[in-house]
């Protein structure tokens, strides 16, 4: 009963950067077995500003993979992971590593 | 016009089906961005984050803001987004709380408030906090910090924005951000509002305390009379940013 299509030609570079905003929930129609919004969280929505519950929300998590193209590089911002399963009791940063291993 | 319809709903495709070439995204109720801060960010010019570049929070000349921009100078603004899709896409390319160094912030605020009580949307306000001692919540602090955002970007912390009083026009959020912090010996968690109760606005106190107890018991999980405070723990706890101001002295704490 899936709709997916294979498509054969390359991927747009970002779908994020081409995609409309969705206007009204009620024209969407999810795949089976994915939770539409929580109704009485929008009851009285204007201009298209939509809240979210968590269930819905989550359902996001492993089909979302896409690097944000505006993202910045994480490590000239100083975000570079920590491994703590390597340094358990790393102090004053000397457990820092380039790339976390168990990932 | 039924057909119409029918065409439009045959082109539209989510990410859930097409995850690749969808065609609509999720709007949220408001956009946001992603702070950053560490000792390793301190110094670091690259790239730079001038409290200028926030078009809707001009900034007085006062003492307070040129304080609040020269501690602006020392935080990273990451990213801005406003879809579900694109917060999930940052959120999976992004270092989790638990492998953070050990002293440092993320600050997710909506667009257009800088994460400082400075900010005109801050300034009446407060925050609800939680301290973890880190051992013993380090395998529960990045669900915690999810969660959190979550309710933030899903605007559900403010449960005043379906009840029916909240259909006249100027019903604004009460929250402007979530910020998790870490430390040497824990992690801190908290939900900053644009207001804050102040003696006798009863309805204004029950709003922050039901922001409170979603927090605790569906953000955090815990059990409402679960007692929490301990050896580097605290209660889920409101304050008011004037009340921290005073370090301590007469600060009117709220407790979930």
């Amino acid at each position: 009963a899936s709709t997916t299509k294979k498509d054969i030609s390359a991927p747009p570079p970002s779908a994020l950067l081409t995609a409309r905003v969705i206007e009204n929930l009620s024209e969407v129609a999810y795949p089976e077995g994915i939770k539409s919004p929580k109704v009485e969280l929008n009851a009285n929505v204007r201009d298209g500003r939509f809240r979210y519950d968590r269930d819905f929300l989550m359902q996001f998590m492993h089909i979302c993979k896409e690097k944000p193209p505006t993202l910045p590089a994480l490590d000239v911002l100083g975000i570079e992971p920590v491994d703590q399963a390597s340094f358990p009791m790393a102090r004053g940063g000397s457990g820092r590593h380039r790339n976390a291993s168990g990932a | 016009q039924e057909v119409d319809m029918q065409a439009q709903a045959d082109d539209i495709r989510t990410v859930f089906s097409h995850p690749t070439s969808f065609n609509v995204k999720h709007p949220l109720y408001s956009p946001w961005t992603l702070w950053f801060d560490s000792p390793a960010t301190k110094g670091r010019n690259l790239p730079q984050t001038p409290i200028s570049s926030f078009p809707q929070t001009p900034v007085p000349q006062t003492p307070s803001a040129a304080a609040a921009q020269g501690w602006m100078e020392d935080i990273k603004r990451v990213v801005s987004f406003d879809s579900v899709e694109e917060f999930w896409g940052l959120y999976n390319h992004i270092v989790p709380p638990s492998q953070l160094p050990q002293k440092a912030n993320y600050y997710l605020f909506k667009e257009g408030i800088i994460p400082a009580w400075e900010d005109e949307a801050n300034k009446n306000g407060g925050k609800w906090s939680i301290q973890l001692p880190k051992e013993k919540n380090r395998s529960q602090v990045d669900k915690m910090w999810l969660y959190t955002m979550l309710a933030a970007i899903g605007e559900t912390f403010d449960p005043h924005l379906t009840s029916g009083e909240a259909t006249e026009p100027n019903t604004q959020s009460l929250i402007t951000g979530v910020i998790v912090s870490t430390r040497p010996q824990f992690y801190r968690l908290s939900i900053w509002t644009r207001l804050a109760p102040s003696g006798d606005e009863d309805k204004l106190r029950e709003r922050i305390e039901t922001v409170g107890r979603h927090f605790k018991i569906n953000v955090l999980g815990y059990p409402e009379t679960q007692k929490l405070a301990g050896p580097l723990a605290t209660e889920v706890e409101f304050l008011s940013h004037k009340d921290s101001e005073k370090k301590g002295k007469a600060a009117k704490k709220l407790v979930i």
